[in-house]
């Protein structure tokens, strides 16, 4: 299973929101002028920036009372149109999960696995369409009913109307996920056998891997900052190990009884990782790869070696046998002993004073010891596993990402239901909940670095037309510029595009819990509560400028 | 225009509904338990056997679950494949598991979706892990999955034939079959099994080959009904029969040579000749023939089928060749002899002490089973030019050489076997490579 939590970069995402931001808002901006020159001519610039500044009056003079009073209406209203009807297909599927499920033969960490993927599944699903489709269609309904003319003639602000929308929907979303919540926590704590064991183990993975920056030179100077690197057989820096025939790249294999090595760098190492023993817990999930048969009956051997900082030496661990898929997990106590092949004698090293060096860096090296015999690692294949924390932490924390889901969601269908009709909105916010699931990889591999082979949809038309292989260099004509200026736009266009879909891949937290690690902050929540919070203001604006310009005397 | 008022308009779709009514029900009515019951829909799928219970087992999770899905079913399937795959490749086996599942529940009567799925499990999946109780584990969940699909199929003799062979031939065969079948009778998770097997794929605790003869059997009575398309139909049909040859293989190279090997490779024989060697086979124009027929079984076949004595012999001559019927026949033979029985038990107790390091002991056995396996070739001919006999000749006689080139000696110029050696030195290579893989290169 890869699993790779890599924290999330906060002043980053905050620059591309910036960035992101700054672009739209420009580009809607200038439109906005243009148009109002061409209809009102010179007053038609002053005009714009006197509805920006109603809409700051409007934003500042926001009555939480008089917000709240719209948003219990619309929880009852959303009441009112069955959106509880959502427990009925969430208690029958339930009823029924078992059958689907039941595997009493099964490993219980592959029970687990599946147990809880499928109610945090069951529950994002079944209550993002619910959500979506009532906040798409409040505002729409209610101008179609005019019943929104009770509201707006009386002392309220659009604005008001936006938030207590979005308030009273996040609400009911609320509502709904904390009972099915519940449920499902019930339902997989009742459904799961007694002996497993069921814990959030709190990981402290290495920082930075040497093969995330492929131009770094591969010295000394690179090993040191590096938190995780391979030597290979000839014992010479490498970003990977071997690939023994996988299809996807994450696992790097080294070979056994050579100098090939996996280093692992924890930097500012110190007795906060100890546990409340004085131990030092880690765990490692190595994979095997058997180039001949060997000892079938026992495992692949393999041993971690810590560097004494005095004398340079390994410090070896006893070898162990790697319980492939499943985990390794070692306590070891603050003194360490190890034989010392070149004494012939047995030494004590203690593992803070003895073996983290000046810079505050424990470094511990995996070697596979079979000979012809492989094994397979990546960064996060070996960590510091701090005390475990209870189930329901990780579990209610997935949870919240499926809130925070719903929340967007809810600010997305009630924006677009603020400019366009029901069915239209409902559309837009699929489509973007659609892109943002499944298709944030392919855009990322469009407005990538790497040039696209045939180019552009201009240079690929062009391409096409003239019956022109891909591989195939463009004439150096001014064609060609013109062509790939137009692509050139048409990515700026999906970079913007890009940043404004959201990436709905955040919330998934469940992966976390599924495999049995809490959901840390940095890695786990922090990019969901960025993306939600980061869609706050943007939603708003829209919103109350489409609102505020609507016809609302339109069906 | 229409002149009728809403009553009389009412009153004619009453009528219309009611006429309809007598061809919907005409065709349409389920059957009861009784034959020729129902409506004429149900009465054809009784007839051509396409009712869903006609097929197999009905699972109620698959038939909501196809119901639900309305016509979404293919798509439905093609994205779970490919999630399949997905999660093929990225090993995550867990949730693989259960998309197998997942795509069984909206397949469950198309074929090559269970052998798939069953072979994928038993074969790849297990041999991804390390632990050989892991790998155990895996095989078992190909074979439950293979086994659950006989029950839903009961039409298919392929499904419960390729069970069988994940229960002979998977746990019998492979590299870890030492372990796999002793697994088989005792199962490696004590704990839930209570040191007993699991009772879902060996309920009575039998020997794996015995098991699989049993799924064999049923594969044969499927196929009686209707065709299989995987190998000849002789070769399918004889695979019972050779499951009892197998079983009785295993006990030797496993060390038993007492008196229930014996008895194993006597019933070997007999099945091998009474009930192989009986079973009616077909050539064209349904020509009725079987391979263990003597002269005058011969004419009387000839008679019964109206053809030439002749034609009847080379039909006979053809799949004697086809399944190897003449070996098999031997092979068994002679091994429930006490002299075939000693010679391996001499060898196979030569190779263990060969393992062991103790060379002298093993120089000794090795020696007396190769002469007394050289006696048991000459009394059955038949052996010399087959497969299996020549390889246990030629693999004692290169362990036997080993030990002179360990002990730095010169092999003598004469020893027992040495002709199939000469005559056979081509094999050398390939026996070479097997020692390497057993031992480590020397």
């Amino acid at each position: 299973m890869n699993f790779n939590p890599e924290p999330f970069d906060l002043l980053g995402g905050a620059a591309d929101w910036a960035a992101a931001i700054g672009s739209f808002v420009g580009l809607v901006l200038l439109v906005s002028i243009v148009t109002a020159l061409a209809v009102h001519g010179v007053a038609g610039p002053v005009y714009v920036f006197n509805r920006i500044k109603a809409g700051f009056v409007d934003a500042c003079g926001v009555s939480p009372r008089r917000t709240w009073a719209l948003a219990s209406l619309t929880i009852k209203e959303a009441v009112r149109r069955k959106a509880l009807m959502v427990f009925v297909v969430f208690a029958v599927l339930f009823m029924f999960a078992g059958w689907f499920l039941d595997d009493p033969s099964e490993h219980s960490d592959m029970q687990v696995k599946v147990y809880v993927s499928f109610v945090l599944t069951s529950i994002t699903w079944l209550t993002v369409p619910v959500i979506l489709l009532i906040s798409c269609w409040g505002i729409p309904e209610d101008i179609k009913a005019r019943s929104i003319h009770t509201v707006v003639t009386k002392p309220t602000r659009r604005i008001e109307i936006v938030i207590g929308r979005m308030l009273g929907f996040a609400t009911v979303a609320t509502g709904i996920l904390v009972m099915m919540a519940v449920v499902g926590w019930f339902w997989t704590i009742r459904q799961l056998p007694d002996d497993v064991d069921l814990v959030c183990r709190v990981p402290v993975y290495v920082e930075q891997s040497l093969a995330s920056d492929p131009n770094a030179p591969l010295d000394e100077a690179a090993l040191k900052v590096s938190g995780f690197s391979f030597k290979d057989r000839e014992g010479n820096l490498k970003p990977t190990g071997i690939n023994t025939g996988d299809v996807v790249e994450f696992i790097s294999y080294i070979e056994g009884a050579t100098k090939a090595r996996a280093i692992w760098q924890f930097k500012k190492f110190g007795t906060q990782y100890l546990n409340d023993k004085g131990q030092l817990r880690l765990e490692t999930r190595f994979q095997s790869f058997r180039s001949h048969k060997g000892k079938i009956a026992t495992q692949l051997l393999c041993q971690l070696n810590f560097t004494d900082k005095s004398t340079g030496k390994p410090v070896g661990l006893p070898a162990f046998e790697v319980a492939e898929f499943t985990q390794n997990v070692f306590e070891l106590d603050r003194t360490i002993t190890y034989f010392d092949a070149d004494s012939g004698e047995s030494k004590q090293v203690d593992l803070i004073d003895d073996l983290v060096d000046n810079d505050g860096t424990l470094r511990i090296e995996a070697l596979a010891i079979d000979s012809g015999q492989y094994l397979g690692m990546a960064k996060s294949s070996l960590f510091i596993r701090l005390p475990d924390r209870p189930f329901a932490a990780g579990y209610f924390k997935a949870i919240f990402g499926i809130w925070l889901m719903l929340v967007l969601i809810v600010m997305l269908g009630v924006t677009a239901s603020c400019f366009v009709k029901g069915p239209v909105a409902t559309f837009l916010t699929l489509s973007l909940l659609i892109m943002g699931q499944g298709f944030r990889e392919f855009m990322l591999r469009l407005t990538g670095e790497e040039k696209m082979i045939g180019g552009g949809a201009a240079e690929s038309w062009y391409r096409l037309l003239t019956h022109m292989n891909p591989k195939q260099e463009l004439p150096d004509t001014l064609g060609t510029d013109v062509i790939e200026s137009i692509d050139t736009f048409l990515l700026n266009l999906l970079w913007i595009v890009k940043h404004i879909v959201p990436n709905f891949g955040n919330f998934k937290l469940s992966t976390y819990v599924a495999n049995g690690f809490d959901v840390p902050w940095s890695a786990g929540m922090l990019p969901g509560v960025a993306m939600t919070c980061a869609y706050v203001i943007p939603c708003l604006v829209i919103g109350y400028y489409s609102l505020s310009l609507r016809e609302l005397e339109a069906k | 225009m229409n002149k009728m008022s809403s009553q009389q308009r009412k009153i004619a779709y009453l009528i219309a509904i009611a006429v309809l009514m007598v061809p919907i029900i005409w065709l349409g009515m389920p059957s009861s338990e009784e034959e020729e019951s129902g409506g004429r829909l149900a009465q054809l799928r009784q007839e051509y056997d396409l009712g869903r219970s006609d097929i197999g087992d009905v699972d109620p999770t698959s038939a909501t679950m196809n119901l639900i899905l309305l016509g979404m079913r293919g798509v439905a399937a093609n994205l779970m494949w490919m999630q399949l795959e997905d999660q093929k490749d990225h090993k995550d086996w867990a949730r693989m598991r259960a998309t197998t599942d997942a795509i069984i529940k909206l397949q469950p009567h198309f074929m090559e979706v269970w052998r798939y799925n069953a072979w994928n499990l038993a074969y790849n999946v297990s041999a991804e892990w390390d632990a050989v109780e892991d790998r155990y584990f895996w095989v078992k969940e190909g074979a439950k999955f293979q086994m659950l699909g006989s029950h839903r199929n009961n039409k298919y003799p392929e499904m419960c034939f390729d069970t069988g062979r994940i229960l002979g031939q998977k746990i019998g065969m492979s590299d870890e079959w030492r372990y796999y079948r002793k697994y088989f009778k005792v199962d490696p998770d004590t704990e839930r099994y209570d040191d007993g097997p699991d009772g879902e794929i060996n309920p009575t605790g039998q020997d794996n080959y015995l098991a699989a003869q049993k799924w064999y059997q049923d594969a044969n009575e499927r196929e009686e009904k209707i065709d299989q398309h995987i190998m000849a139909r002789p070769l399918f049909r004889a695979y019972p029969f050779r499951c009892q040859i197998d079983y009785a293989n295993a006990l030797h190279r496993e060390g038993t040579f007492d008196e229930v090997a014996r008895i194993a490779w006597e019933q070997a024989f007999r099945d091998w000749t009474q009930g192989f060697g009986k079973e009616l086979l077909y050539a064209w124009d349904n020509v009725e023939f079987y391979l263990e027929a003597s002269p005058e079984d011969v004419k009387a076949l000839a008679k019964r089928n109206g053809v030439e004595e002749e034609l009847i012999n080379r039909l006979i001559e053809s799949q004697i060749k086809t399944t190897n019927y003449r070996y098999w026949r031997v092979l068994a033979f002679s091994e429930s002899k006490p002299e075939t029985a000693a010679a391996h038990r001499d060898l196979y107790n030569g190779e263990q002490a060969f393992k062991s390091g103790d060379f002298t002991k093993a120089q000794k056995l090795i020696f007396d089973g190769m002469t007394k396996y050289e006696k048991v070739m000459n009394d059955h001919p038949t052996l010399k030019i087959e497969n299996l006999a020549v390889e246990t000749g030629m693999w004692s006689i290169m362990l036997w050489q080993k030990i002179y080139q360990l002990n730095n000696k010169t092999v003598p110029e004469e020893y027992p076997l040495k002709w199939l050696w000469v005559k056979e030195i081509k094999r050398v290579p390939e026996l070479q490579f097997n020692f390497n893989r057993e031992f480590g290169s020397s």
